[in-house]
C-alpha cells in the first residue's frame, strides 16, 4: 500500500493539476477577502455587517459556496485514468483494483484537505486583515471563526472525495464533471423547491453541508420566499458522517461494478 | 516461467471472440501469436492479464494466474495497445509512476529508459510522443519490473524499419536470457525472423501451434529453361509433381534442387535457372487461417 501511496503522489505532483488545485484555494479565499473589503452591508441586497455574527457566517458560507472546486479536482484525477486509457497499466501494477482506489482515496483526502486549508486560511487571514484596516471588531470571537474555518476545510476534503467517488462511479470524465457541476448548481437547488423532499434537505449533501459550514442562508432564502419554515439542519459532526457516507457509498458502488468491469 | 492457456473462451453477448483456445509459451523461446486482425489475440491477452474476464478457462505464468501472482509486475511485462500516458506527464515521470507502484526503485527508471532508448525523449510530455516513441516507452514501462514473461500485442505498429529490427533483436536477446516472449502480430514478416515457436488463430479458435519451420510444408524447385515442355515430360513420376506456370517456367514438387539439377544433366536438357523456392510464410498462413475454412 506504501507503494501505492508513493505512486499515486508521484502520479499528482507530475501533472499541474496540484498547481491549479492551489491557485484555485487562494482564489477562493481571495474571494473571501475581496467580499470582506467591499462590506457585506454595501451587498445588493444589503447582508449583515461584519461586525454581527450573521454576517460572519454568511461570508464564510460564501466560501462554503466554493466546495465544488475540490469536487471537481477529485472527480478528474480519478477519471483521468479512464479518460487517457493508463487504467490498463494501473490494472497490471495493481491487479486487485480496489487497492489503487484506496491509495487515490487517501492520497486525495490528503489534498482535500490541503486545498480547504488553503482556502480557510487565505479567507480567514484576509477578513482578519480588512477588520484591522477597517478598524472593525468582527461579530464572533476569534475561537469561533477559526472553528468555522476548519469545518469549512473538512468540508472541502470531504467533498474531494465525493468528486472522486462520482469520477470512478461514472468513469466518462466529461459525464462525471457535469454530473457533479449540474448537482451543485441546479438539481439540489431545484429539489429545495418541491416541498416534500425539503424535508429530506438536511440529509442531501447540500443540507449536510450546510449543517457542517453552519451557513444556512440558502435554506433560510428558500424558507423565506415559499413562506414555509426553514427545515432544521443536523449537526455539524452529524452533518460531515453524512457526507462521509455519500462518498462511501458512491466508492462501495465504483468497487463492486465499474471496477470489476472488462478494462479493454 | 511458462505460459499455459487452457480452455480459454470469451463470449460478448451471442458473439464469441475466443472459443476454448489452449496453447503453451515456453521459457527461453520467442513465441509468435498469429492471427489476422480481429482474431481474438488482444482479447486473449486481456483475459491472461485478468484484465478482461474469461466466460471460461484459465491462464497461468508458472502455475498462477496473473492476479495470483505474489509481485505481478516482477513475473510479468506487458505491451499493449490499450495502454495509454497521462498527457501532461513526461515519459520519465510515467516511468516513475509505476516504478513506484510496483516497487521497482527509481533506479529501474533510467535503466530501462536507456534499455528502449526512452532517455533519448525521457523529457518530454507524452501527448508530444511519436507512435514509435509511445510503443518504446510502453516496452520500458512493461520491463521496469525485469519479468521473466513479456507479452506484447502488435508491439511493431508505428515502429519505423529501423525500430522494428532493433526491437526484434531485443526480443531475441531478451528469450536468450531465459525469458518467456509471447509476441502478437498479423503481419508475418515481423514473426518470421523473431520466433521460434508460432500460435496460429483465427475467428477466436486454434488454427496451429508449433515450431515455425512446420508452417512452410514442402520446398519447391522454380526452373526456367527454353525447353521447359520436354523436361517437364521427362520429370513427371508418381512422386514429383511439375507445374507449368509460364512457357518457359517450371514449378516442381517433390525433388531437390540437386536432383533436379541432375535429371537436367542425363536429359541434355538446357537450364537458365533453377532457384530453391520456400512458400513464404504469408502463404503458409493465407493457406492455414483461409484455406482451412
Amino acid at each position: 500500500m506504501t507503494a501505492l501511496l508513493a505512486a499515486e503522489w508521484t502520479r499528482l505532483t507530475g501533472t499541474k493539476l496540484w498547481l491549479w488545485g492551489l491557485l484555485a484555494a487562494l482564489a477562493s479565499g481571495a474571494l473571501i477577502g475581496l467580499l470582506a473589503l467591499a462590506g457585506p452591508e454595501n451587498f445588493t441586497p444589503p447582508m449583515p455587517g461584519l461586525d454581527t455574527a450573521q454576517g460572519i457566517h454568511a461570508l464564510l458560507g460564501l466560501l462554503g459556496f466554493t466546495v465544488f472546486v475540490p469536487a471537481l479536482l477529485g472527480t478528474i484525477a480519478v477519471s483521468a485514468e479512464y479518460r487517457h486509457r493508463t487504467i490498463t497499466t494501473t490494472t497490471l501494477f495493481a491487479p486487485r483494483r480496489w487497492t489503487w482506489l484506496a491509495a487515490k482515496l487517501a492520497i486525495y483526502t490528503g489534498a482535500g484537505l490541503a486545498y480547504g486549508a488553503t482556502a480557510a486560511a487565505v479567507a480567514g487571514g484576509a477578513l482578519w486583515g480588512v477588520a484591522v484596516l477597517k478598524g472593525i471588531t468582527l461579530g464572533l470571537p476569534a475561537v469561533t471563526i477559526t472553528a468555522l474555518l476548519a469545518r469549512i476545510a473538512l468540508t472541502m476534503a470531504v467533498y474531494t472525495l465525493l468528486g472522486l467517488a462520482v469520477g470512478a462511479l461514472l468513469r466518462n470524465q466529461v459525464t462525471a464533471l457535469i454530473a457533479v457541476g449540474a448537482y451543485f448548481y441546479m438539481i439540489e437547488t431545484v429539489l429545495m423547491l418541491i416541498p416534500g423532499i425539503k424535508l429530506l434537505y438536511p440529509y442531501l449533501p447540500g443540507g449536510a453541508t450546510a449543517a457542517l459550514t453552519g451557513f444556512t442562508y440558502l435554506a433560510d432564502a428558500i424558507a423565506d420566499q415559499t413562506g414555509t419554515s426553514a427545515t432544521p439542519l443536523l449537526s455539524a459532526p452529524a452533518g460531515a458522517a453524512v457526507l462521509v457516507c455519500y462518498a462511501l457509498v458512491a466508492i462501495a458502488i465504483a468497487v463492486a461494478a465499474p471496477l470489476r468491469r472488462d478494462i479493454t | 516461467m511458462n505460459i499455459e492457456v487452457r480452455g480459454l473462451t470469451k463470449a460478448f453477448g451471442p458473439i464469441s471472440a475466443v472459443t476454448d483456445l489452449s496453447f503453451e509459451a515456453e521459457a527461453g523461446v520467442v513465441t509468435g501469436f498469429l492471427g489476422p486482425n480481429g482474431a481474438g489475440k488482444t482479447t486473449t491477452m486481456q483475459m491472461m492479464l485478468g484484465l478482461v474476464t474469461p466466460t471460461s478457462g484459465t491462464a497461468t505464468f508458472g502455475g498462477h494466474r496473473y492476479a495470483d501472482l505474489p509481485h505481478p509486475s516482477a513475473a510479468v511485462g506487458a505491451v499493449l495497445d490499450s495502454a495509454g500516458f497521462h498527457p501532461a506527464h513526461t515519459a520519465y515521470d510515467h516511468l516513475r509512476v509505476y516504478a513506484r507502484m510496483g516497487r521497482h526503485g527509481t533506479a529501474r527508471v533510467d535503466q530501462v529508459a536507456d534499455l528502449t532508448g526512452v532517455s533519448a525523449f525521457a523529457g518530454r510530455l507524452t501527448r508530444t510522443l511519436s507512435t514509435g516513441m509511445r510503443q518504446r516507452l510502453s516496452l520500458a514501462t512493461a520491463l521496469l519490473g525485469d519479468p521473466q514473461v513479456l507479452l506484447l500485442d502488435e508491439p511493431s505498429n508505428g515502429l519505423d524499419p529501423e525500430g522494428i529490427a532493433w526491437l526484434r533483436e531485443f526480443l531475441r536477446e531478451l528469450a536468450a536470457d531465459g525469458r518467456t516472449i509471447l509476441v502478437s502480430s498479423h503481419v508475418l514478416g515481423e514473426i518470421e525472423h523473431t520466433a521460434d515457436h508460432v500460435v496460429v488463430i483465427r475467428d477466436g479458435r486454434l488454427v496451429t501451434a508449433g515450431p515455425i519451420a512446420g508452417l512452410y510444408g514442402t520446398a519447391t524447385v522454380l526452373v526456367r529453361s527454353p525447353q521447359a515442355d520436354l523436361f517437364a515430360a521427362k520429370l513427371v513420376t508418381s512422386e514429383v509433381r511439375v507445374e507449368h506456370p509460364r512457357p518457359d517456367l517450371l514449378r516442381i514438387h517433390g525433388l531437390s534442387t540437386e536432383q533436379v539439377a541432375a535429371a537436367a544433366a542425363s536429359h541434355g536438357v538446357t537450364l537458365h535457372e533453377i532457384t530453391p523456392e520456400h512458400p513464404t510464410l504469408e502463404q503458409a498462413f493465407l493457406h492455414l487461417t483461409g484455406g482451412s475454412r
